[in-house]
């Protein structure tokens, strides 16, 4: 291994820097030029990404399978208890799903699941070379997916859609540090910014520095201005610890995904939005109730009238909007 | 380096681009990925003369830039692995002593590739990029070093032989 080119190869390395650092320049003030080099790679390596993953898949299954090999016995237990807590529970929610019915009626939750979605399959992940957290997906601008749109897979929040081609599209998932969503909590409608952090777990910080957050409770997306990148109202994940640490301003806490990133093979990216937005809906607008007063009927009395009674006629039946 | 060398090289890091990019990070591995890409490029730079180095260093920083899984500026890896190959060039003689040993290569390639990971986020800091939590990047540097000494050894010899049958050694002095 021989070496050679003192003055040279420094006078070179010095060219190569700049240039570098020029390219960098360029980048980060958005040329166009930079960023279609990407997109044409992307283009490039999406046809031999679908075919990769459509020999090799059962691979990257055997791997992940081994690697959770060691949990599994514990997951059959856990399981098999929640399934006999599930199946006492169904019987008990048999009485509750008539109400339920009853209550649908009333409070219109339709809002919830009214937006239209595009599915596509995963054909691969981020590189190992960036620490950036990304899926591909075989469904580009021809399936009607454009940048800066939702992705679901069928617990929740997935990602946000980065770049489209016209057959692939790479989306980041919510657990790149770069990736920041408006949350809402369930339960007391405190708002704050989820925030991913590179693993599984993700931050919770709340805007209300005396917001209500326990651990349990449930996040859901807040939305965002025309649902773009994010539409309200789909389930983002659960809070696993609270952070009551005092030199904070605001709370924070410790999210678990409802989603399992790490192992997604299909994805449905939210091609158009609720027409009403999910977070309204979730307070029942005031329905009138109507309210029925009934006057018993008069006893006829064998007798006269007391005097100094009221007669007792027979008044209609009143209705009164509440 | 002649620029056939250069063109040669650039197509050979091209195919382990795209290997890299389609199959190897398909595989989920336990603790986190293996850069097969990186380990490659260090290993093409500790076989050119010290010109040859640089230019391979910046080509193949260039063409990883290229990743459309990327969120990192356009010129960062180039930046990055240019720097790597001058100190390696620069520092020859002495990883020669190291590499001449198969657990040595190994174990230089596995330090090199998390040595450059190692930049990569502090110059993504220095830009002011998104970079995780301390923990998870020292996991996925950590990961890397793992899985580049273990598997090292086995594609190495393969590689050597792909290298010597495509650009030879015409230009080793």
């Amino acid at each position: 291994m021989a070496r050679g080119g003192g003055n040279r190869s420094r006078l070179l390395l010095v060219i190569l820097l700049v240039t570098s650092l020029f390219l960098i320049t360029l980048d980060l003030r958005g040329s166009g030029v930079i960023k279609g080099s990407r997109s044409v790679t992307q283009t490039f390596l999406a046809p031999i990404q679908k075919g990769v993953a459509d020999v090799f898949a059962p691979v990257g299954r055997f791997f992940s399978d081994v690697k959770n090999f060691p949990n599994a016995k514990n997951e059959i237990a856990a399981l098999q208890s929640e399934n006999a807590r599930l199946k006492s529970q169904t019987l008990v929610n048999k009485d509750i799903q008539g109400q339920l019915k009853q209550l649908k009626g009333v409070l219109d939750l339709s809002g919830r699941g009214g937006y239209k979605v595009v599915s596509a399959r995963v054909i691969g992940h981020g590189s190992a070379t960036t620490f950036t957290q990304t899926i591909t997906i075989d469904a580009g601008s021809s399936d009607g997916i454009t940048v800066d749109k939702t992705v679901v897979s069928e617990h929740g929040l997935v990602g946000v859609v980065k770049s489209v081609q016209s057959h692939s599209s790479i989306i980041l998932l919510m657990s790149d540090p770069s990736f920041k969503v408006g949350v809402r909590i369930a339960r007391s409608q405190s708002i704050g910014v989820l925030s991913g952090t590179g693993g599984s777990n993700f931050t919770l910080q709340l805007l209300d520095p005396a917001g209500d957050i326990q651990k349990g409770d449930v996040l859901f997306t807040n939305g965002s201005d025309s649902n773009r990148p994010f539409i309200p109202g789909v389930p983002v994940g659960q809070v696993s610890a609270v952070d009551h640490t005092t030199a904070t301003l605001t709370q924070t806490a410790t999210v678990k995904s409802y989603s399992d990133l790490g192992n997604i093979g299909v994805v449905s990216i939210v091609i158009t939005a609720p027409t009403t937005a999910p977070r309204t809906m979730i307070v029942p607008t005031p329905q009138p109730t109507v309210i029925v007063y009934v006057t018993p009927t008069p006893t006829p009395f064998s007798s006269g009238t007391p005097s100094g009674s009221p007669s007792p006629t027979p008044s209609p039946s009143k209705k009164a909007t509440k | 380096m002649s620029p056939i060398r250069i063109a040669l090289n650039a197509g050979l890091l091209l195919v382990v681009f795209v290997i890299q990019e389609t199959l190897v990070s398909r595989v989920h591995l336990p603790i986190t990925g293996f850069s097969f890409y990186l380990a490659v490029l260090l290993l093409m730079v500790l076989l050119e003369n010290r010109t040859g180095a640089v230019i391979l260093g910046f080509v193949g920083g260039m063409i990883l830039d290229l990743s459309p899984a990327s969120e990192s500026p356009f010129g960062q890896w180039a930046l990055i692995l240019t720097a790597i190959a001058y100190l390696i060039a620069v520092n020859a003689e002495s990883i020669d002593q190291i590499v001449s040993r198969p657990v040595g290569l190994g174990l230089f390639v596995a330090l090199g590739t998390s040595l450059s990971l190692l930049a990569y986020l502090l110059v993504d800091g220095l830009l002011g990029q998104a970079t995780g939590t301390f923990g998870r990047d020292c996991l996925v540097i950590g990961g890397n070093f793992f899985w580049t000494m273990l598997l090292a050894p086995f594609f190495m010899p393969a590689l050597l032989v792909i290298r010597d049958a495509t650009i030879g050694s015409r230009e080793r002095i």
